[in-house]
């Protein structure tokens, strides 16, 4: 019974156009999220690479002077842009400090439209205004991007209830269900092959489409083999829920518009209300603290700080006497008193900024622990690792650039303050920047939404049929 | 006729459980939504007002000072939230809230809600535009996909055929048990929110007639959805056939075509990005004047022709001091500057804004999306409104101390100071956001298209139910 059922299952599938119908819509679905995703790393990483450029440019004139200097030529620049002055390197020649996208960047666009992928961090900078927005029209941002996140997240789950919403209504609508009861065969076991096989097709489907896209679209299988086989499992898995979930309507409702009902309810469930109504709680029990309040606060710390500079550079050199000169007639310039008190601003405004920072992270781990409850923000939220893409990846930048603008900070620093000149050999040591994205376990939220899946299947399986049912099959 | 299917078909909406649950849930979540949004109003609202306080008591307390390290110094411009935000918040999670006004330099808005928050927040928030511009027509699907199609697997289409019921009135009748509730929903939701503002003290601009223009764009926007689940339902043959179809075209026309068209507006015209922009108004900046440059081709030029003008041989000699004024002429220039970089910025916008309105004829959800914003004030246009606002006040203040730098001191004494009391003579920064009308008459495309989606779905729909026998069984 069981291989009759599979052979003309599988027969009909194929005559009645289903599975060409999936595997062409998924072609094209795939096909244009993956053409906009990789549109989307071509522009981020051509705008790197513009900077990076940019940069060289203004490096090898740079080196040129010095080298001309060096040699005691006179060089053709105005007195305060000569490159043996350390604050011409520090802020006339920032490092491009960037965030590369990865090789599956076009996964998921994730956050990557709304914050920007290099700064440029200078010596008298302030680090707590460097802005890690990109330009882009708010609109955008507002409808987001059609990814391949999008069509898996979003349209996935949709296809699959087109596809299955009515398999056993259907039989019972057409009354061919009366001869299926009449088989000596579990109806639940009837349902579950039907469905596993329509799951087994689909998941060949999805191999293969997304396969030939992204072949189609290059991507390198070499260094990018391992992302893939997670992008297909978190995928597979997915599918696997909303099939289950099929299995468990199927099963527990009787016709097939209210089946269809049922499961589009879990769809606006757990697509469109859970994460807003997730993300409204995080906001109420975690509240962001005001930005403008903030920048009041930060306005009357520097106007306070500004006022007392002269007292603060004595502080500043108390406290670090190596920056102390010995040479008792120096003129202490305008960039020591800046630095001295841009220190102590920094110093006084860490307390305000990390009420953000602990807000931020607070919200993270409620999301994350509450992202249990939507099958499709765990999707999203792994798409978005894998892609590189996340709200992590994008603090983690964040932090890192922060790190090393500090770094960069504190190199000029002592020269600054002792009013030593920038040399040819100060290049080599000048801080460099290399962003390292975290490692993120790719499969553990996989395994969760399997065992997820289990669950429900196992349930529906060890529930004995109500009444009603029997009443139905039979 | 009409009226007798009106009772019938209410009746049977009414006793149908899970459309009375559906109905409970939209409300909850309204009411949830509008609490919500309506505090975050009165928060962001209060910080407003203080932030504006407070930053103006910083800007007016910073004692002696030389009026150019004042100009370098700045001050900000905050933007408010408009009323209407309550129902449509926009694009606002997306654009900064203040914006930096300092000496040669226009900086873009700072601080949007959207960085500091979780992933989350790209989902979509629950606010009430959410719930009108996406759950409602989810709604209208549920309520009547299946008002045709019943007929059709009950067989009592046949009955009603035998009647000479005409199929038009019929039709009518139901769209009107559908239509009216929703109705309903929205009036008692707008009338509570205009009470809430009106309430709210220094509510400032609320109008009634702006909240009433929003009412009416999305009874519009429903009707079209009514029109279109409709048609399917007359169309097919099955329930589930017609809910999943319907569905499908809920999720073109909400979810698919906005992201397609944020995709082709953003390859067709792309923005620059920050850095692209900065490094190309830097470069047209030192073509011209630099007001801290007095050695640069551009400030002899104007040098020697000031020294003309004023028939002088030296600059001390002028009856002003010249560092004051070649700091507001390059000031000037830089104004220009950014005049112009902006205005390039904001032709690549109005291009964008032309592939929205181009796919908003396949998609009611785009026009009725950009109205909605528009009225209630919290669209891109209203912010481009506002960063320009404060631009031009950014410039005034710049002119208003370089002149009072030239006026009152000497040539080459930069170490003069202006009094303590002068800073409080600058003007407020005031803005209003555009009216009522002006929003409309700059989405008038906007409204001709859906009103041609309303007719249209209107006639297709009549001539497709205008006899019962069209109604495929």
């Amino acid at each position: 019974m069981l291989k009759y059922n599979f052979k003309y299952e599988w027969l009909l599938l194929i005559r009645n156009r289903w599975i060409q119908v999936l595997t062409i819509l998924l072609l094209i679905l795939f096909g244009f999220a993956v053409y906009n995703g990789i549109q989307k790393v071509d522009a981020r990483t051509s705008n790197i690479a513009e900077a990076i450029n940019q940069f060289k440019t203004g490096e090898k004139e740079m080196l040129a002077q010095l080298d001309s200097i060096d040699k005691g030529f006179e060089v053709n620049a105005s007195s305060w842009l000569v490159p043996t002055r350390p604050i011409v390197i520090g802020n006339l020649h920032p490092r491009v400090v960037n965030m590369p996208a990865k090789s599956t960047a076009f996964v998921a666009t994730g956050q990557s439209d709304l914050f920007a992928h290099y700064v440029q961090p200078i010596v008298t900078g302030d680090d707590s205004t460097l802005s890690f927005k990109e330009m882009t029209s708010p609109v955008q941002l507002l409808f987001g991007s059609f990814d391949l996140a999008f069509v898996i997240v979003y349209l996935l789950p949709l296809l699959i209830i087109a596809f299955s919403f009515n398999i056993l209504a259907s039989e019972r609508e057409s009354g061919s269900l009366k001869l299926l009861a009449s088989q000596p065969i579990d109806i639940r076991i009837w349902v579950l092959q039907k469905l596993g096989l329509r799951f087994f097709w689909l998941v060949i489907a999805i191999i293969i489409t997304l396969s030939i896209v992204f072949i189609v679209f290059g991507f390198d299988f070499k260094t990018g083999f391992m992302s893939f086989v997670a992008l297909l499992s978190i995928v597979i898995a997915y599918a696997l829920f909303w099939f289950v979930l099929a299995f468990a309507t199927n099963i527990w409702i009787r016709s097939s518009a209210k089946n269809a009902i049922t499961l589009i309810g879990f769809w606006i469930l757990f697509v469109l209300l859970s994460p807003s109504l997730i993300n409204q709680m995080s906001n109420t029990l975690y509240p962001i603290p005001s930005r403008t309040l903030m920048l009041n606060e930060m306005r009357s710390i520097k106007a306070e700080a500004t006022k007392k500079q002269d007292e603060i550079l004595d502080n500043f050199l108390r406290d670090h006497p190596e920056y102390a000169t010995n040479d008792s007639t120096q003129v202490r310039g305008f960039y020591q008193k800046y630095m001295a008190t841009q220190e102590l601003i920094q110093d006084e405004l860490k307390p305000l900024l990390s009420e953000f920072e602990a807000q931020i992270s607070n919200q993270h781990r409620l999301v994350n622990a509450s992202s249990w409850l939507s099958p499709a923000l765990i999707v999203q939220n792994t798409l978005n690792s894998i892609a590189g893409t996340s709200t992590e990846d994008y603090q983690d930048f964040k932090r890192q650039s922060l790190a090393f603008s500090k770094e960069w900070r504190n190199f000029f620093k002592p020269m600054l303050f002792k009013d030593s000149t920038f040399g040819k050999s100060d290049y080599k040591n000048l801080p460099e920047f290399e962003f390292s994205y975290a490692i993120v376990n790719m499969y553990s939220k996989t395994l969760g939404l399997v065992f997820l899946s289990s669950l429900i299947l196992f349930l529906v399986l060890a529930l004995k049929p109500s009444k009603q049912q029997i009443e139905l099959f039979g | 006729m009409i009226l007798t299917t009106l009772k019938k078909e209410s009746k049977e909406l009414f006793r149908d459980g899970r459309i009375r649950i559906a109905f409970i849930l939209v409300i909850i979540l309204t009411i949830v939504a509008v609490i919500i949004s309506a505090w975050h109003y009165k928060d962001i609202n209060e910080e407003y007002v203080l932030a504006k306080q407070s930053e103006r008591e910083v800007w007016d307390n910073q004692g002696e000072k030389n009026p150019h390290s004042a100009a370098h110094y700045g001050t900000y411009a905050f933007k408010p939230k408009y009323p209407l935000a309550l129902i449509d918040q926009g694009v606002d999670k997306y654009t900064g809230t203040s914006i930096f006004l300092e000496a040669h330099k226009r900086n873009e808005a700072q601080f949007d809600e959207a960085s500091d928050q979780t992933g989350l927040a790209r989902f979509g928030n629950l606010t009430p535009d959410f719930i009108l511009m996406f759950i409602i027509p989810l709604l209208i699907i549920f309520i009547a996909y299946n008002s045709l199609t019943k007929e059709k697997e009950m067989g009592t289409i046949t009955l009603l055929n035998s009647q000479g019921v005409i199929g038009f009135k019929l039709i009518f009748g139901k769209w009107l048990a559908v239509f009216s509730p929703l109705f309903a929903l929205l009036f008692v939701l707008f009338v509570a929110t205009g009470i809430i503002l009106s309430s709210l003290p220094d509510f400032g601009i609320f109008s009634w007639s702006s909240l009433a223009t929003l009412f009416l764009a999305y009874v519009v926007y429903y009707a079209i959805f009514i029109n279109l689940v409709f048609i399917i339902s007359g169309l097919v043959k099955k329930s589930g056939i017609a809910l999943v179809l319907s569905l499908s075209i809920w999720i073109l026309v909400c979810l698919i075509l906005p992201k397609t068209a944020s995709n082709i507006a953003e390859y067709k015209y792309p923005y620059p990005s920050k850095q692209e922009f900065a490094e190309n108004i830097t470069k047209d900046k030192k073509e011209g004047l630099d007001g801290h440059n007095p050695w640069s081709e551009a400030s002899k030029a104007l040098e020697k022709q000031v020294l003309k003008e004023y028939g002088v041989d030296s600059l001390s000699q002028l009856p002003f001091n010249y560092d004051g004024y070649r700091m507001q002429k390059g000031e000037e220039h830089q104004a220009e500057v950014y005049f112009k970089h902006y205005k390039q910025l904001k032709a690549q916008y109005s291009n964008q804004s032309r592939v929205y309105s181009q796919l908003a004829v396949v998609s009611p959800f785009l026009p009725t999306r950009f109205l909605s914003m528009s009225i209630a004030n919290t669209d891109y246009t209203t912010h481009w409104d506002f960063a320009d606002a404060a631009e031009n006040y950014r410039i005034e203040t710049q002119k208003f101390l370089n002149e009072h730098f030239a006026e009152e001191s000497e040539y080459g004494d930069w170490s003069w100071k202006a009094d303590a009391d002068f800073w409080k003579q600058l003007p407020k920064f005031n803005y209003e956001p555009p009216t009522l009308t002006e929003n409309l008459k700059h989405n008038i495309g906007n409204i001709l298209i859906l009103l041609c989606w309303l007719l249209g779905s209107f006639a297709i729909l009549f001539f497709t139910t205008k006899s019962l026998k069209n109604v495929k069984i």
